[in-house]
């Protein structure tokens, strides 16, 4: 068995809780090496608006900045580093699906703790769909489509890939998205907003603050890093 | 789309991109899928249905990412090699061949005109280069697409500016994932084999420098990108230092000819190897002390000022040998260097200056470096990080220079490995031939003065 990420062999070494509990094994998907470079973020310390890691939960300074929403938090699983990085450009950009499965463990756990009324999905843009064949969030949670119902991304934007924008660029972007019809039951339900990346925290806060519009009595965001 | 872009390639295009592409085009599928299997038609691999799978029962091929990625959303697009030259390249290399390099290209140049698969097999330091320029002159003026490919970067990198020396007129395409520049239609493509991938029977004549290279060697796809990138009745040669066993398997199945240069261009043999047991000396090194045989060896070399490399396999081990050695022998001056340090570039140009007396290295340092008159110690030569062709280009280091055309090349290890085992076999290989052509052509051998 190869470590996905390095391609070098694993060792595994069952232990004997696993042994003696009757538990199918899982198999591990990346080597101890590679996943000691992802930093996970505490979140008892991250920041209580957009989960970022650092010493203590107040609100960080780019947080601060926003229009208060008590309504919507976001929060983060890894911090945002060259392992992230390497990590994203491999999986969303050279387009390897197989990669899905280094965090779709971490992530459905995530989604599960949150116990949310319901799950929404950043959606990625129909072009994007026939090219990269994936949408990356919904690769970690289950299939790779867009899902079926929830958000849908409006024909106008995106013209130039986000990571290719300067912040004000992406700052200045208008609504991004519109409510998938038939609309999704969100009225008076805590939901819980998936996205891959909380960069300036622009896209997940419009879509966030669409379903609010709606009749969302909260909205958490869960990303895979910050 | 400029339809020379696609001359003899294959890219991969979505139907989006391939709208404005030119008449004439053929599309091909880019994955074949059988069974539980899927096979990249870009790369040949053959993967696993259930891995190799994207939503909406798409597959795409994972081996090859690299180059852009092979997936049923896309074909690859393809127009057949029209060798459309309008300006041809001519050499105007003016060097000269020593005799027995002018043999050997004389035989390159008949291997280009039978269209043959050959192998040359040329010691470390033969002047493999120069003896390509009468064969690729020809091919050139007869309008033939040629390609020289190398799995290493660095090997295309230093080939590109003495071939454009060597043949002007047209320029010349260089490839290779380093700092990609726009492809350009040329007559004459300088490239990694890796970017071999991207061509379909575009050359009538594909070189394919240092075989033995890592990766190339551990990596059976790349054959498959030589056979593909080559037109049916391309000729085809592979030049190497150390050929691997496939390729000499290749031989004896009279697959490939095979011609030999085993002398250097200074018509001296290869240095042989010296093998010493010495099942203790990590452990001794450990304890911070050396092999009382290396000890004698070293201290005279502080007496002579012979100039040495030392090879370690590990870069962990670097500092700790490179500092025994200056606590041990304080008037030696060295340095330690590996393949990922960022100040190799000037530690190599310390050596090369004679400002220090020797390196400690884990890397068989660039192709055209040559440190004349050096002697080499492997360190741990039985460890597998040292492969057979690795151990023959190490002790291709010594020896370069008219003025000591031997010198000492000893591998200490804690067991006979195969591995060494079959670089001193080769070694001996070579030698044996090198000794034939020496007593049977006396003028070539050029006793040395003294
Ligand atoms: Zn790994
Ligand atoms: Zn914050
Ligand atoms: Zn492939």
């Amino acid at each position: 068995m190869k470590c996905l990420l390095c391609q070098r062999p694993i060792r595994i070494k069952p232990s004997l809780d696993w042994l003696l509990s009757w538990r199918a094994f899982s198999r591990p998907i990346t080597c101890e090496a590679c996943w000691q470079k992802f930093t996970p973020i505490d979140r008892r310390t991250a920041c209580a608006g957009c989960g970022r890691a650092q010493p203590s939960p107040e609100l960080c300074r780019d947080c601060q900045r926003w229009p208060p929403e008590r309504r919507f938090h976001s929060v983060s699983l890894f911090a945002y580093n060259d392992a992230m990085q390497a990590y994203f450009q491999q999986y969303k950009f050279a387009g390897d699906y197989r990669l899905r499965r280094v965090f779709a463990e971490s992530m459905q756990t995530a989604v599960a703790q949150q116990a949310a009324d319901c799950v929404v999905v950043i959606p990625v843009t129909p072009a994007t769909l026939t090219t990269r064949g994936f949408n990356q969030v919904s690769g970690w949670l289950a299939d790779g489509t867009n899902p079926l119902c929830g958000l849908q991304t409006v024909a106008r934007t995106k013209a130039v890939p986000q990571s290719k924008k300067t912040r004000a660029q992406r700052l200045l972007l208008t609504q991004p998205f519109a409510l998938t019809r038939p609309a999704p039951r969100i009225y008076q339900q805590h939901v819980l907003l998936v996205d891959d990346i909380y960069t300036t925290g622009r896209t997940i806060r419009h879509a966030a603050s669409l379903l609010l519009e709606n009749g969302a009595k909260s909205v958490t965001g869960l990303t895979l890093a910050r | 789309m400029d339809k020379t872009q696609l001359y003899g390639r294959q890219l991969c295009l979505t139907p989006a991109q391939a709208g404005d592409c030119p008449v004439g085009v053929q599309q091909l599928p880019a994955l074949k899928i059988s069974g539980d299997w899927i096979n990249c038609q870009r790369c040949g691999a053959r993967l696993p249905r259930r891995d190799a799978q994207l939503p909406n029962d798409q597959y795409y091929c994972y081996a090859c990412l690299t180059l852009g990625r092979v997936s049923t959303l896309v074909s690859l697009y393809h127009i057949p090699e029209p060798n459309e030259f309008t300006q041809l390249l001519h050499c105007c290399w003016t060097g000269q061949l020593t005799p027995l390099q002018s043999a050997c290209a004389q035989r390159i140049q008949q291997a280009f005109e039978n269209r043959q698969r050959h192998l040359l097999w040329a010691v470390t330091g033969a002047g493999k280069t120069e003896m390509l320029f009468p064969g690729l002159a020809w091919a050139l003026a007869q309008g033939l697409r040629v390609a020289i490919a190398s799995p290493r970067v660095d090997v295309c990198l230093e080939l590109a500016p003495r071939l454009k020396a060597a043949f002007r007129g047209a320029p010349i395409a260089v490839l290779h994932g380093r700092d990609p520049e726009p492809y350009q239609y040329c007559q004459l493509t300088i490239c990694t084999t890796h970017q071999l991938l991207r061509f379909r029977q575009a050359f009538d004549v594909l070189i394919i420098d240092e075989v033995d290279a890592f990766p190339f060697a551990a990596n059976p796809r790349l054959y498959y990108a030589v056979e593909h990138a080559k037109k049916a009745n391309g000729a085809l040669l592979y030049l190497t230092a150390t050929p691997s066993r496939e390729l000499l398997r290749g031989v004896r199945r009279h697959q490939l000819t095979i011609s030999y240069l085993p002398l250097r261009f200074h018509q001296h043999l290869l240095p042989t190897m010296t093998v010493s047991l010495m099942p203790a000396w990590a452990h001794l090194l450990k304890k911070g002390r050396l092999p009382s045989r290396l000890r004698r060896r070293l201290a005279e070399y502080e007496r002579t000022g012979q100039r040495f490399l030392i090879f370690v396999p590990r870069v962990a081990q670097l500092a700790p040998v490179h500092d025994l050695l200056a606590r041990a022998f304080p008037q030696m001056k060295g340095l330690n260097v590996h393949a990922a340090d960022p100040q190799r570039l000037d530690k190599v140009q310390q050596m090369r200056d004679q400002r220090v007396q020797y390196l400690v290295t884990t890397t068989i340092l660039e192709r055209g470096v040559t440190l004349p008159g050096i002697d080499v110690i492997v360190l741990g030569a039985d460890d597998a990080t040292f492969s057979t062709a690795a151990l023959v280009q190490i002790a291709g280091r010594v020896g370069r220079s008219r003025e000591r055309p031997d010198g000492l090349v000893w591998l200490i290890a804690a067991n006979y490995a195969r591995t060494i085992k079959r670089a001193k076999r080769q070694i001996e290989q070579l030698n044996r031939k090198g000794r034939r052509i020496q007593r049977e052509v006396p003028t070539v051998s050029a006793p040395h003065p003294h």
